[in-house]
């Protein structure tokens, strides 16, 4: 009965929001409505021709057309999308390759949006590498998959030459965001920060080197704690 | 196994490079501007840093052949390609002398704009919250929103999407309050450690508010609250609460 009431209540006020919308306005156009009308009413101001008898008479009107110019759309190119390739070290089961999709959005010069996800794969721990047959987690539970969104702050731009004729724009980022790791049977809630190094070859091209570490609570082996799962990448991305 | 994914990946990504070089170096038909001020300087990169290395002077031409941020790439008569700043650029003129207007990352852009994008950090019914969202202005104040989140708790993990109605009370205000009403559907999967634990469904409807603060450019905070009625198939209904701070951007 009383969530009725309160979906009833939700739906009234939903009804109601785009109407706010527009009576903000409505002193503004009330106003405009009586200034046109005003001016409607008015007697429309009278151009009295110059009589001055210095003025040269007008012999010819010009008649130019004015061009139309079409403006084509400039192409945006802020989004920058690639794969990457790398080491991940997991906190007790060893260090094993990783590989990921990243997307970006330059938002300014200096800030970035990024998303990324990526896929390893956990190894033996010591315990089990020592203790012969024991089994901590199954095959799938072994598999290591992460995301994340991160925002991210091109510290040190600059330019890397190549010889004396190739120069290539460059920069160092840090970066760090949220997100979460599939790990072990669980979802845990996953805080990543880290630096990486951006070159970019050509407009639409760029090549990253990335570490970042991926920090989150486990307690797959008796006490709860925090493990740093350190991770480094090369990578390709291309500007769209 | 991980070597025919590396095999996977790396053919991949040839492939991507493979098609997007025709893509890029496609002819364009581009935008011509002309030099109205006394000279536009060319910097070597996107950024405010980068050096000048070459002036355009008063008349001349430029093609615009893409923008990257604040800055528009553009190529001389000459064939000289550099970068040239948003604030240069806005006093360059079309071919028929009016001046050339863009949209501009700044103050009266944040009052009003089209798209929002943004991602939080929070909480979820006592849970840590992933979340990001995008939304649709229709005016500077009534714009329709849908966010999708991921809560990850020690006793349940779940997803959940909503869309919704947002109404900026005062949109040109720096700090600026709004109002966030709609429907949505949380997927909770709780831990198996415990009793009944079986994956389900349910329908939500949210009622919140919020605030936005201009920072810089495009750039902006949010913090955010949402009551969540979580429409059970059992007798109580559920109710959750969303708080959630994160940064968002417009365009």
């Amino acid at each position: 009965m009383e969530t009725g009431i309160r979906i009833l209540l939700l739906t009234a006020l939903l009804a109601a929001l785009p109407g706010c919308a527009s009576v903000r306005d409505w002193y503004q156009q009330r106003a405009e409505r009586r200034a046109a009308a005003q001016a409607q009413s008015a007697p429309p101001p009278v151009s009295e021709p110059s009589q001055d008898e210095n003025a040269p008479p007008r012999v010819i009107e010009p008649e130019v057309a004015r061009r139309k110019i079409k403006v084509p759309r400039i192409r945006s190119s802020n989004v920058e999308m690639g794969l990457d390739y790398g080491v991940l070290s997991i906190e007790d089961f060893g260090t094993h390759p990783v590989y990921g999709l990243t997307a970006a959005y330059h938002i300014t010069e200096d800030f970035f949006f990024q998303a990324e996800a990526g896929r390893s794969r956990g190894g033996r721990t010591s315990f089990e590498t020592l203790s012969g047959n024991i089994q901590l987690l199954t095959e799938s539970e072994r598999r290591f998959t992460y995301y994340d969104l991160s925002l991210g702050y091109n510290f040190l731009p600059g330019e890397a030459f190549l010889g004396r004729g190739i120069a290539m724009t460059n920069a160092f980022y840090l970066i760090g965001g949220i997100g979460g790791t599939d790990f072990a049977g669980d979802t845990k809630f996953t805080v990543n920060f880290g630096a990486g190094y951006r070159l970019v070859p050509a407009d639409w091209l760029a090549l990253h080197v990335t570490v970042q570490d991926r920090v989150f609570q486990s307690s797959l082996l008796g006490a709860t704690k925090l493990t740093n799962n350190l991770e480094a990448r090369i990578g390709t991305t291309v500007f769209f | 196994m991980t070597a025919r994914l590396r095999q996977a990946a790396l053919a991949s990504l040839v492939l991507l490079g493979l098609l997007l070089t025709p893509a890029v170096s496609g002819a364009r038909e581009y935008l011509q501007l002309f030099v109205a001020q006394p000279y536009l300087e060319l910097h070597t990169g996107p950024g405010r840093g980068y050096p000048v290395f070459h002036v355009v002077p008063r008349d001349a031409s430029v093609d615009v052949l893409f923008r990257r941020t604040d800055w528009f790439k553009v190529r001389t008569e000459h064939g000289v390609e550099g970068w040239a700043s948003q604030r240069d650029m806005l006093q360059m003129v079309l071919a028929d002398g009016s001046p050339f207007r863009f949209s501009v990352g700044d103050r009266a852009g944040f009052n009003s704009h089209r798209y929002e994008m943004g991602l939080f950090a929070g909480a979820y019914g006592g849970a840590n919250y992933v979340s990001g969202y995008a939304s649709l202005s229709f005016n500077s104040q009534l714009a329709l929103e849908a966010a999708l989140g991921q809560f990850l708790g020690r006793f349940s993990n779940g997803v959940t999407g909503d869309v919704g109605l947002t109404h900026v009370i005062v949109p040109e205000a720096r700090w600026s309050p709004f109002l966030t009403l709609g429907v949505g559907e949380v997927h909770i999967e709780p831990k198996a450690t415990l009793v009944q634990a079986t994956n389900r469904t349910e329908q939500t409807a949210y009622v919140g508010g919020g605030v936005r603060y201009y920072l810089t450019r495009r750039i902006f905070v949010r913090g955010e609250y949402k009551a969540h009625y979580v429409f059970t198939k059992r007798n109580q209904n559920q109710e959750a609460d969303e708080w959630k701070l994160g940064f968002a951007f417009f365009y």
